[in-house]
């Protein structure tokens, strides 16, 4: 089968700074990849050039191709806005806007015109559902977004990112800035979407690439150094680089 | 940013454009002001008439250094007498007020710089003008009654920054003074001073720009005299005043208006150069 | 008086010295503009009252509002969000701004004289006035928004950005609705601020109220006439009308001050933002 996302050589720049180098990597469809390495080695530069937020930022150069199903990404004929409907995004800290939840997960469906309020609402419950925070939310829809916890906003966002039903889901470290009880709320989250979206998971918590991911891949220094099933990167690692990191044998 | 989407092509190029004009307008009034300075910097020994002391516009006679002075002299009395208030009213705020009081007190203050200027003119005549008459001789209209004026005026606004400027100071380190044995006087003077300075010098910067550019609070009590002022009691003008009365009196195109635009020149000049010292300054 | 604290006593005489300037200014004006400020003198013309001041203020304001609000913000979201942070074009637009925003009102209002009364043959009028505060208003305006505007974090606009938003779309539905607050309260003090100006309309929109109003004739503002019968009037004893166009100038600066703090509250100000430069 065709895999869904196809990376082929890439390579970013910060102004000079490589930061990526030579990335080949394939993302199969409806698979959860977990990205781990040490802190500083690429693995959010990598995330953010698969939906090309990347390119807001000042000085950054990106070589190689990105292909989406069969659309080259980088091309400069395509529009831009259309691969982040495609590739949707949460970040490291729940970034919800400052609305209520309803405007919240509506927005993305807005953008592309969705009006009717019937729809929009339908949209929403599902999105909301698909979180696992309909039950939660249901009749506070026009609570502030910013009144709730902090799990309960990464949640949230990622309602949104769903709500434009997008093919891939790239996740910055989704649970790093939540308590325990939130973090596997959002595992047990990411295990129902798997093979429903193609997910891309940045983690430092190893153990938790572990229980989720289908395949990981391990970043040093910007490269690549091996990708394969979860459970082989983790009980047989074939590159040494890798097994000193998940012994720990490196700063992370 | 490399390839804008295709949805931000017009507003892109609209906002670009008020951008533009708004560059435009800059460069046109500074023109304008050439055009208009330009017969008078072409005439025989401008310089030295420009730079003279005397201001007699009958006699062909444009030398600004009245207004120079009487700019200087107003905005200084200003600076000295406001300067050590706002610092007061600052450390005050910072020190003494809860902070339940301090959110009221800063809004106050806010309002306060929304004064108008004539407001400021119409007490000094009220009251200013009278005290100078009394106490310190003289006809009362004059530099020292302006700088009074314009002190108090710029009182809310130096008083602002300063407070924010302190208010800055981490209070790790006025702790850590402290614990080392300072008076709350020397941690003020030793750590807390120094540690704002960079601020408490833009919050100068920023009352100074208004000192030297107000016109009617000053044009209200200053007397207007055109000659190089005796002393702080005698009666002057400062640029922005006589740029002020002399406008309407000299129509565009005579070589008095001509001498305006040079004074209004100098004032963007020197506007320009205290924002990039603020600029300069404030990034410390 | 503890030891060691003679500076904090000293900074509290001052404060108290300051504020006492200003009960006398603010006293001073109450006590002999109140007793004057009665219905009639809200409403009326001519001798006994400021009614066309009123208005021809309310309309100055209006129209510079209307013409600088958009102009200001779309500078400052071509600064903020569409041009690279840092870059030189930004720095130059924020010099323009800073050194355009402190000038003398009375330096601008001399070019704009030069420029549409010199060279376009406009009456000294209301329009050539709006003009004059236009210009005086645009750089404040885009200092105003650039502050409420980058006041808002920027996870928000990547936020939306991944959605699939144009920077212009995340401009619209996020950035300003979370920088409203901010937005309303800097609309306040421009506000404040024009309706206090007075040296630029003198020589732009002049002393007189005309008998027909008209946007193309003259039309003097409560700040002026405050000015005008203070020190040009022959007709002596109008102090007392001075203070009371004078409380009446400052009801309405307070009255729009507070409102835009209410306003802004309603739509959840920020910290942040502008702060009195
Ligand atoms: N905006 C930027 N400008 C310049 N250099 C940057 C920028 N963002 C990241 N870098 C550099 O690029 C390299 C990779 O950064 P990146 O954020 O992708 O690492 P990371 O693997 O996500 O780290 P972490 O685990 O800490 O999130 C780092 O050396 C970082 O310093
Ligand atoms: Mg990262």
């Amino acid at each position: 089968m065709e895999p869904k996302l196809r990376v082929e050589n890439l390579s970013v720049w910060y102004q000079r700074q490589p930061a990526l180098k030579h990335v080949t990597l394939s993302v199969e469809e409806g698979e959860v990849l977990a990205l781990i390495g040490p802190s500083g080695c690429g693995k959010s530069t990598f995330l953010r050039t698969l939906n090309r937020l990347s390119e807001e930022q000042v000085g950054v150069r990106v070589s190689g191709s990105i292909m989406l199903g069969d659309l080259d990404i980088q091309e400069s004929h395509v529009d831009v806005t259309q691969i982040r409907r495609r590739v949707g995004m949460v970040f490291q800290a729940p970034n919800p806007f400052p609305f209520s939840i309803f405007d919240n997960v509506a927005y993305g469906p807005r953008l592309q015109g969705v009006a009717d309020p019937g729809t929009l609402r339908k949209i929403v419950e599902q999105s909301l559902r698909q979180a696992a925070l309909w039950d939660e939310v249901r009749g506070k829809l026009r609570r502030p977004a910013l009144a709730l916890s902090g799990g309960q906003q990464q949640r949230l966002c990622i309602a949104r990112a769903l709500a434009v039903n997008p093919e891939v889901l790239l996740m910055d470290e989704p649970t790093a800035s939540l308590d325990p009880l939130s973090t596997a709320k959002i595992e047990e989250l990411v295990g129902a979407l798997r093979g429903q979206y193609t997910i891309v998971m940045v983690t430092h918590n190893l153990r938790q690439a572990a229980r989720i991911s289908d395949r990981t891949a391990f970043f040093l220094d910007g490269a690549l150094v091996e990708v394969g099933p979860t459970r082989q990167i983790f009980t047989a690692p074939q590159d040494n680089r890798t097994e000193q990191y998940l012994t720990g044998r490196f700063e992370s | 940013m490399s390839t804008p989407s295709v949805t931000d092509r017009m507003p892109r190029r609209t906002a670009g454009l008020a951008a533009g004009l708004f560059a435009l307008v800059g460069i046109i009034l500074v023109a304008s002001l050439a055009a208009g300075a330009w017969p008078m910097l072409g005439a025989p020994r401008a310089a030295a008439n420009l730079i003279g002391a005397v201001w007699d516009p009958l006699r062909g006679r444009y030398g600004v250094a009245p207004f120079v002075v009487g700019t200087a002299a107003v905005t200084l009395t200003a600076l000295v007498i406001a300067v050590p208030i706002a610092l007061g009213v600052a450390v005050s705020i910072v020190h003494q007020v809860g902070a339940l009081g301090r959110g009221g007190i800063l809004r106050v203050l806010t309002v306060l710089t929304a004064v108008p200027s004539v407001i400021f003119g119409w007490w000094g005549l009220q009251m200013v003008v009278p005290w100078v008459r009394a106490h310190v001789g003289g006809p009362g209209f004059s530099l020292l009654a302006a700088g009074i004026v314009l002190a108090l005026m710029i009182l809310p606004t130096l008083s602002l920054f300063f407070a924010q400027a302190l208010s800055k100071v981490p209070n790790t380190l006025k702790e850590g003074s402290a614990a080392l044995g300072a008076t709350p006087d020397q941690t003020l003077l030793r750590v807390e001073l120094p540690f704002a300075m960079p601020a408490l010098v833009n919050g100068l910067v920023v009352g100074l720009a208004r000192a030297l550019g107000e016109t009617m609070a000053v044009q209200m009590v200053v007397g207007g005299q055109t000659a190089i002022p005796a002393g702080l009691a005698a009666p002057g003008a400062t640029l922005t005043t006589q740029i002020f009365t002399d406008m309407t009196a000299f129509p565009p195109g005579t070589a008095g208006h001509a001498v305006l635009d040079i004074m209004a020149l100098l004032l963007l000049a020197a506007m320009y150069v205290l924002v990039r010292t603020a600029e300069r300054w404030g990034s410390r | 008086m503890v030891r060691g604290r003679r500076l904090f006593g000293l900074s509290a005489v001052l404060a108290v010295l300051g504020m006492a300037g200003f009960v006398l200014v603010l006293g001073s004006l109450l006590k002999s503009g109140l007793p004057l400020l009665t219905w009639r003198f809200l409403t009326s013309s001519g001798n006994v009252g400021i009614g066309p001041e009123i208005l021809n203020t309310v309309v100055l304001c209006s129209i510079t509002m209307i013409v600088t609000v958009p102009l200001g913000l779309l500078v400052a979201v071509y600064q903020g969000e569409y041009l690279r942070r840092q870059s030189r074009r930004v720095r130059e637009l924020d010099h323009l701004r800073a050194t355009l925003m402190s000038a003398p009102t009375i330096v601008l209002a001399l070019a704009v004289y030069r420029v549409a009364v010199g060279w376009w043959h406009w009456p000294v009028s209301l329009l050539t006035g709006a003009l004059a505060l236009s210009v005086i208003n645009w750089p404040f305006m885009v200092t105003v928004c650039r502050a409420a505007l980058s006041a808002v974090p920027d996870s928000y606009r990547e936020a939306s950005l991944a959605l699939g938003a144009s920077r212009f779309e995340t401009v619209v539905r996020v950035v300003i609705p979370a920088a409203l607050g901010t937005l309303i309260e800097g609309i306040g003090m421009a506000l404040a601020r024009l309706a206090g100006e007075s040296a630029a309309l003198i020589v732009t929109t002049g002393v007189n109220v005309s008998q027909h109003w008209s946007l193309w004739g003259p039309g003097e503002t409560l700040a002026v006439h405050i000015w005008y019968i203070r020190t040009e009037g022959v007709v002596s004893g109008r102090d007392a009308e001075a203070a009371a166009t004078g409380v009446t100038l400052m009801i309405g600066i307070s009255v729009v001050l507070w409102l835009s703090n209410r306003v802004a509250q309603l739509f959840g100000r920020s910290e942040g933002g502008y702060d009195g430069t």
